[in-house]
């Protein structure tokens, strides 16, 4: 009988005692949504941004206050990695992002006028969220497009839970307006 | 505005792959885990030297260890470069960057502005001659090889033992990059973090004085 996989805050516990391993599954956990926190911010970065952002997360466990939710914390790391490296880029973030082609899952398939139609309004919304100022992309990236909560959400940016809430709101007017 | 949420969370993105840093991690001991890897090295180190026969010591004469700081007492000193203080301290870092770098907060609290790199904090400071704080919260261990340079064990503050390295130049070894002379040096550990203070200038009574005002012990 396989046992359970150890939950999250005894991978940390373990983590903190100087587990690689517990560490290790730890990242592997949060390893998909740290990366694309960075690539939001940084880019081509990303990579780098998040191999160091672990290390540093590594060496600060011992300040991690125990019980606390782990994907935050980490987040918070990385994000901040992400921006000294943009920074040190001189670039502004930019998204980047090609929408997917939609798989046909099933049921009658839609007429190829229909599939480009949609293709072209997703590049359009696409194109409009990059468009926005970096703050209130960003913003809307992180709660939208990763599906982010406002406090996962206020970890990437650095902000507070209020500011991610009027960012987001003032972001939709503006995304709104340019999207139509 | 809900309709523009809702497009915006079934926008199909094509993200890049995410790359497995999981596997890719090479992982320097913590705090919890070098103590114990310190406990044992010292444990191995003293084996050594109680087996080991004249012969094969010739290389190695002596060796200490405290903290991130492993001193070995060699015949010759290996090349090394001179090299300013402020040289090679990486890029300015602020207090929170440093605080999780080092796991704790950069001591003393009030400080000039502080640089890292590879997980070693520094600042200089004026004693009033210069001198360079550095502190590592890491097993981001140096080297230290000393051929006729003195080597005293002291204590820095109640509890906390230091080495005082003093005398002819011995040559440091800092994670990534080539060896340099250092000038006198007190290094002591507390919770976790190894202080390093270097100053050509200094002398044992002012960088024990500098190190309890770090530490915030100093009597006034």
């Amino acid at each position: 009988v396989e046992g359970r996989p150890p939950d999250e805050r005894e991978l940390v516990r373990r983590a903190r005692r100087g587990d690689e391993r517990a560490f290790t599954e730890l990242v592997r956990m949060h390893q998909e949504i740290a990366f694309r926190v960075a690539y939001l911010i940084s880019g081509g970065e990303a990579e780098d941004a998040v191999q160091e952002a672990l290390l540093k997360a590594w060496r600060a466990l011992g300040r991690f206050r125990p019980g606390a939710p782990f994907r935050p914390w980490l987040l918070r790391i990385v994000a901040n990695e992400a921006r000294n490296r943009r920074r040190a880029a001189g670039r502004r973030s930019a998204l980047a992002l090609r929408a997917e082609r939609e798989e046909v899952s099933g049921g009658a398939a839609p007429s190829p006028e229909a599939v480009a139609l949609a293709g072209e309004e997703r590049g359009r919304l696409l194109e409009a969220l990059e468009a926005l100022p970096d703050d209130a992309r960003l913003a809307l990236a992180c709660r939208y497009l990763l599906d982010l909560s406002e406090s996962d959400t206020a970890a990437a940016l650095g902000v507070r839970r209020g500011t991610v809430k009027s960012r987001v709101s003032r972001a939709l007017e503006r995304l709104r307006e340019a999207y139509g | 505005m809900a309709e523009l949420e809702r497009e915006l969370r079934r926008l199909p993105v094509d993200w890049p792959a995410t790359p497995d840093l999981a596997a890719r991690l090479e992982l320097a001991p913590t705090h919890a885990r070098r103590r114990r890897l310190a406990v044992a090295a010292l444990v191995a180190a003293a084996l050594v030297a109680a087996f080991a026969v004249p012969q094969s010591r010739s290389a190695i004469l002596r060796f200490f260890h405290l903290g991130g700081v492993a001193v070995e007492r060699v015949e010759t000193l290996p090349a090394a470069t001179e090299r300013p203080l402020a040289s090679g301290l990486g890029s300015p870092v602020d207090d929170a960057e440093a605080a999780r770098v080092l796991g704790t907060g950069f001591l003393p609290r009030s400080h000039g502005t502080l640089y890292e790199q590879n997980g070693f904090v520094s600042t200089l400071l004026s004693t009033p001659e210069p001198a360079l704080l550095s502190e590592f919260g890491s097993a981001d261990m140096i080297k230290k090889l000393t051929a006729t340079s003195a080597v005293e064990q002291v204590e820095v503050a109640p509890g906390v033992s230091g080495l005082w390295i003093s005398g002819a130049p011995h040559a440091v070894f800092f994670p990534g990059a080539s060896p340099r002379l250092a000038g006198n040096v007190l290094v002591w550990a507390r919770d976790g973090v190894t202080y390093r203070l270097e100053g050509r200038g200094l002398d044992q009574p002012r960088a024990l004085r500098v190190a309890r005002e770090v530490l915030g012990t100093s009597s006034g």
